[in-house]
């Protein structure tokens, strides 16, 4: 988890236009054993994942009349269980090595990560000084949201190869799109929920300053962030060049 | 340069040249921000009215009034000033100097931090809480009908230690924060007071109890029982002192005044807290008291009787904190109650437009009105109620309602009006008003000469609209006083609307004067303190000078072959040591500034870790880290639980955690022994270190002598609880000698440890592993000290802090291994120095500690001792506090260094191991630093800002203390360590 790693990312980018500038394409990374992207893939992937967290706060609003705010855990729960499926299924389709993993496979695997990244990220989150007993249910619902948008796709892509996660999550060393799609959002989330957790001991009084309210918010934002940063990978940078990580 | 010197020599010129520009600048800086206001030795006499424009007190006198009735107009105001001198009669002077007095006698019964839920009823509040409703003596007499009796909400200005409330009461002025140092050794007041008043103006003080106020007033009281007050231990003997002197002394007629101090509930606080039997027995042990003072006062309240026209006035000098603390500016500690009964037998309450207060029916369908008071305008209304001069300083107003409570029903006595409440009324309103001009008058010339005397007092605009007001005020008066005199033939209507709008005049007047005053007292002297802070600043250079150059020092004994970038984790390092120096520049982050060093510490733990699984070692040390975080996080909010419900310093409270250990036995059993269990361990760790044979010589006798020490400390301990039921032979335990046995034992191998610096002159080879060993002696002999000092949770936080340090060296050597390219030099160590100050932050945090006075554990410099001796004191409380955050780890932070160095040694011959040291403790010194220097920076910025005395003084203070003594300590260490 590279916290802080945004402003490293910044130049990254600008390195990536000027060899985009040059054409300098070369399509020699990207695997055999693996989903050919296309730009158009993705974005329909970052589109549909994006479109699913709108979708869900829009049924929050709309047909449950809550909102994060008032009710953190509600809300947090519905959002994590629409945005679910979409993710799951949509990952699913890009997994590693699909002739000898079937699309179910995938599904399920992605499904079991789900509780298992949340304890991960909920550990993450009681180091970092959330509460821990008190509001149970909203750490509960906040992390496996959290596992939603960092562990599941990887799981759904890679299932349980510790090769990979290493270079995604520990190296911070995406090669490819799909790695990339993987990776940045998952990233952005961390980060930006960190951010996220900045206003927190703020004495302004307002209610988004429960935790994990503008802990989410971060979250959502920086996995925006990183769906758009993926793409403008995907879209321009089919070349050698990664995030260097820490 | 170190070369030639020696590098002890070289270290410690270096550390000491830094330390002492650390000083001056924050001595100059302080200088500028913690000015007193300046005291002006002006008193205020009892000739000293007619200067004023308002009636002297004959002419309060109704009954003079009425003989002069035809000639009344040759004495409006604009000839008074020349009448003056021939119309005043020497001999009514004498009796009634200022104002016509109202009472003869006031009994003030002090009860310190006396909350304000204590004495109102519980029906005032939306719980009632165990404490509530334990005077009921005050409820009752408040809710009988016919009787002059109120509850106030008094409200005191920070700071509320009790030496700054008695200032404050008796001169009427806002005492600054730098008193607050002073309250160790209470000087003289020297200012105008109401003691100073009442000697001056013959009536005779008696005071019992807390001795600070005979060091308040040394040669002022008529009789005096002093009691020593600052063993917070002693809850009774102040109080029994009182109660022994307090009764009989009511039957006596040799005196005026009578003050009596009591201290229990402050001291109970201080012990136990405010939820607690003590403290409930101790407020039933004051209603009692209070019952018998009512009952002999009303005993002789008869016309002719001794008290027929006495006060009695109960009031707190500040409140305190559920957790007893106080100091600060929250409203638990600020607001405290005053209870006033005039023993007076008529009845007539003040109409509406002068109650500020809330009433409530009472369950028996009795009313209790409180209204509220500031503790600023005390001074002036007791000086109006005794008739005296208000004193010089204060800026307080005579209040109407305290004023009213006796002065209101004395006038229709002697006119014999009594039928007639409106006309009575009438009578006090214009004794009322006339009081109030004199008040204005007062305060008016206080600020003129005050803002004669001193330049930066008030600004030019401040003082202009004051003026204004003023002036508007008394056209008003002199207008006023005419249909005043108009009004005694005959009565008319709009009379009483004309004084209630020059009373309105005169109030805004002063209600203006004191805002202006509490919001610009202090005078900041801007030019001394941006020296002070680019001093400080040109220290961070210096540090950064060194370091560099140390750096240079460095690349000259090898070459590293071309990554001279800076690394990422030496940028993050760095960005995290400004994220959290920045963060002070917002209260609310000083407010939480454990979670949010814990919070990067965890945040740095989760990069190493992220790190550890790159390399694919070390996970477990990197997991055990990150777990380690959240305990000590705990520690922190276990830690401002005791804060409490101080609602300022707590947003919720983790009342889980302490349900849990209050209800389970067996939780309870385990909390007993977990101290034992830890302090056990320890003792193994060191006996291991024994065992290994690398300790030589003294230092071998050095650690034993630490094991024996917390042999020592867990019987103390061990005597104290119930749960072992230990044999009697350990009552012999329960004393003081054990402590001091510990300190001594502390001392002697500190001296044994110098002793052995100073003859052994080792160099050379192996200076590492001999580092580690003299380090481990140096720690191990703090030790015992800071965790007997630290109480039962000391051994916890030792040995958490043990493991994380052991953590951060593991992970950052593992790191060296792994980066054979890295070089050593600054920004390899950033990250683990970075590490190791946020640890010793958390700490500070940990062991219940925060940024504010009654942050600081006083029982803990009680431990061993009874009595109160100012240094020695002093030295265990600061041992205390910056103990763990402060000593422990500059002294350890060898460990760190030579740990590290220890591998790479076998490779390079060169001796850098000074050097590291030199720049480790550079570094370390800097963080503190640059923390330290945004601290100022705020305090400069924010100066005017709400809670400037209330969180940012004493979160500058704590700092600066704290800066102060880190140098010191590096200093000390740089003796020690380097050869």
């Amino acid at each position: 988890m590279d916290l802080g790693a945004s402003g490293e990312e910044g130049q990254n980018w600008l390195l990536l236009f000027d060899k985009m500038a040059k054409k300098e394409t070369g399509a020699s990374d990207v695997r055999i054993d693996s989903v050919v992207i296309t730009p158009w893939k993705a974005l329909l992937t970052h589109v549909t994942c994006g479109v699913g967290l709108g979708v869900a706060f829009h049924a929050a609003h709309n047909f449950y009349s809550i909102n994060l705010i008032q009710n953190p855990a509600k809300t947090l729960r519905l959002i994590w269980v629409i945005e679910a499926p979409v993710v799951i299924l949509l990952y699913s389709l890009f997994r590693h090595r699909p002739n000898q993993c079937s699309y179910l496979k995938a599904v399920v695997r992605g499904l079991l990560a789900l509780p298992a990244g949340a304890v991960v990220n909920a550990l993450g989150a009681i180091a970092l000084g959330s509460p821990m007993i008190q509001n149970f249910n909203r750490t509960l619902h906040w992390s496996l949201l959290m596992s939603v948008l960092t562990c599941v796709p990887t799981a759904s892509v890679f299932g349980s190869s510790w090769a990979d996660w290493h270079r995604i999550f520990a190296h911070t060393k995406p090669s490819g799109p799909v790695e990339y799609m993987i990776c940045l959002p998952a990233h952005g989330a961390v980060i930006g929920a960190w951010f996220g957790a900045w206003p927190m001991p703020l004495d302004w009084e307002r209610p988004w300053q429960d935790w994990p309210v503008c802990v989410s918010y971060g979250a959502l934002a920086g996995y925006c962030v990183g769906m758009a940063a993926a793409f403008g990978f995907v879209c321009f940078g089919n070349n050698r060049r990664h995030v260097k990580g820490d | 340069m170190g070369e030639k010197w020696g590098w002890r020599k070289w270290g410690f010129m270096v550390f000491f040249g830094i330390m002492l520009l650390h000083i001056t600048a924050i001595l100059l800086f302080t200088r500028g921000f913690l000015l007193t206001r300046t005291e002006l030795s002006q008193y205020s006499q009892c000739s000293d009215v007619s200067e004023s424009p308002c009636l002297s007190p004959e002419y309060q006198n109704p009954e003079l009034n009425e003989e002069e009735d035809d000639s009344d107009d040759e004495h409006c105001c604009r000839h008074h000033h020349r009448n003056q001198n021939q119309t005043v009669n020497p001999d009514i002077q004498a009796q009634s100097c200022w104002t016509k007095p109202a009472v003869d006698r006031i009994v003030i019964i002090i009860l310190d931090a006396l909350r304000f839920d204590f004495v109102a009823p519980s029906s005032f509040f939306e719980e009632r809480k165990p404490w509530m409703d334990k005077l009921p003596v005050l409820h009752k007499l408040a809710s009988k009908p016919g009787l002059a009796a109120k509850i106030f909400k008094a409200i005191a200005d920070p700071p509320t230690t009790s030496l700054q409330r008695l200032k404050g009461l008796t001169t009427g002025g806002l005492p600054t924060f730098i008193d607050v140092g002073n309250s160790f050794g209470a000087p003289a007041i020297i200012e105008d007071n109401l003691i100073y008043q009442l000697a001056q103006n013959g009536k005779r003080v008696v005071m019992m109890g807390d001795d600070t106020w005979v060091q308040l007033f040394p040669h002022h009281f008529h009789t005096s029982y002093p009691f020593p007050s600052f063993n917070v231990k002693d809850l009774h003997t102040v109080d029994n002192g009182c109660i022994e002197h307090l009764v009989p002394a009511l039957y006596k007629q040799d005196w005026d005044v009578l003050i009596a101090h009591f201290l229990g509930v402050d001291h109970a606080g201080h012990i136990l807290g405010v939820d607690s039997l003590l403290m409930t027995e101790k407020l039933e042990q004051y209603n009692g008291v209070l019952e018998n003072v009512v009952e002999v006062l009303e005993s002789m309240s008869g016309p002719g009787g001794l008290h027929e026209n006495t006060m009695l006035l109960v009031m707190g000098d500040h409140g305190q904190t559920i957790n007893g603390d106080h100091g600060g500016g929250s409203a638990e500690e600020v607001e405290t109650a005053l209870f006033a009964l005039s023993l007076k037998n008529s009845s007539s309450s003040l109409p509406c437009e002068f109650e500020s207060s809330s009433c409530q029916l009472e369950k028996e369908k009795k009313r209790i009105s409180i209204s509220s008071i500031y503790q600023l305008d005390f001074a002036a209304t007791v000086s109006a109620l005794l008739g005296l001069p208000i004193p010089f300083g204060s800026i307080g107003r005579v209040d109407p309602e305290l004023y009213g409570l006796a002065a209101g029903t004395g006038e229709p006595r002697i006119l014999g009006l009594n039928d007639r409440s409106d006309s009575g009324f009438e009578e006090w309103m214009k004794s009322y008003v006339n009081v109030l001009c004199i008040n204005s008058w007062q305060v008016k010339r206080y600020m003129d000469a005050y803002s004669a005397s001193s330049t930066i007092g008030f600004s030019q605009k401040d003082l202009l609209h004051v003026s204004e007001l003023y002036t508007r005020a008394q056209e008003m008066w002199s207008q006023n006083i005419k249909s005043s005199l108009l009004c005694n033939t005959k009565s008319c209507n709009t009379l009483s609307s004309a004084i209630m709008n020059q009373i309105d005049a005169y109030s805004d007047f002063l209600a203006t004067v004191a805002g202006l005053a509490r919001s610009k007292w202090t005078e900041f002297n801007i030019r001394i303190m941006s020296i002070g802070l680019c001093l400080m600043v040109a220290s961070l250079f210096t540090h950064v000078y060194a370091i560099k150059r140390l750096d240079n020092l460095f690349g000259l004994y090898f070459t590293h072959p071309g990554n001279s970038g800076i690394s990422f984790m030496a940028v993050f390092a760095y960005t995290i040591v400004l994220i959290r120096a920045s963060s002070f520049l917002s209260n609310s982050y000083i407010l939480e500034e454990g979670k949010v060093a814990s919070f990067l510490l965890a945040t740095t733990g989760i990069l190493q870790l992220q790190y550890a699984i790159v390399k694919k070692k070390m996970v477990l040390e990197g997991l055990a880290f990150i777990l380690l975080v959240p305990m000590l996080k705990l520690g922190i909010e276990l830690g401002q639980a005791k804060q409490a419900v101080n609602s300022l310093f707590l947003k919720f409270q983790p009342s889980w955690t302490l349900g849990i250990l209050r209800d389970s036995q067996v939780l309870m059993h385990v909390v007993e022994i977990m101290p034992l269990l830890g302090l056990i361990l320890l003792a193994c760790m060191l006996y291991k270190c024994i065992l290994c044979g690398a300790l030589k010589g003294i230092l071998k006798y050095v650690v034993s002598g630490t094991i024996f020490n917390y042999v020592l400390i867990a019987l103390i301990w061990a005597s104290d609880s119930d749960l072992l039921s230990l044999p009697m032979v350990l009552e012999a335990f329960k004393g003081n000698l054990i402590p001091r046995i510990v300190y001594a034992s502390s001392l002697l191998q500190l001296l044994s440890l110098a002793i052995f610096q100073i003859l052994s002159r080792e160099t050379g080879s192996g200076q590492e592993e001999s580092t580690v060993y003299k380090a481990l002696a140096m720690l191990s002999s703090w030790s015992s000290t800071v965790i007997l000092l630290s109480g039962k949770q000391g051994p916890l936080v030792a040995l958490s802090s043990v493991i994380a340090g052991w953590c951060v060296i593991k992970l950052t050597r593992f790191k060296q291994d792994s980066d054979s390219c890295c070089t050593e030099d600054s920004s390899f160590y950033s990250f683990p120095v970075v590490q190791w100050s946020l640890l010793a932050t958390s700490l500070f945090f940990c062991t219940g500690h925060w940024c504010a006075f009654d942050g600081l554990r006083y029982a803990a410099a009680f431990i061993g001792f009874d009595e109160f001796n100012l240094i020695r004191q002093a030295v265990l409380l600061a041992l205390d506090t910056f103990g763990f955050s402060h000593i422990l780890p500059i002294l350890g932070l060898p460990l760190l260094v030579a740990l590290l160095h220890s591998r790479r040694k076998a490779k390079q011959g060169n001796n850098l191991f000074p050097i590291q040291l030199c720049q480790v403790y550079l570094m370390y010194g800097l963080i503190m630093a640059v923390s330290v220097t945004f601290t100022i920076l705020c305090v400069t910025i924010q100066r005017r800002h709400l809670m400037v005395w209330g969180l940012f003084a004493p979160k500058f203070v704590f700092d600066v203390v704290g800066l102060i003594l880190s140098d010191f300590f590096i200093c000390l260490a740089s003796l020690y360590y380097l050869v």
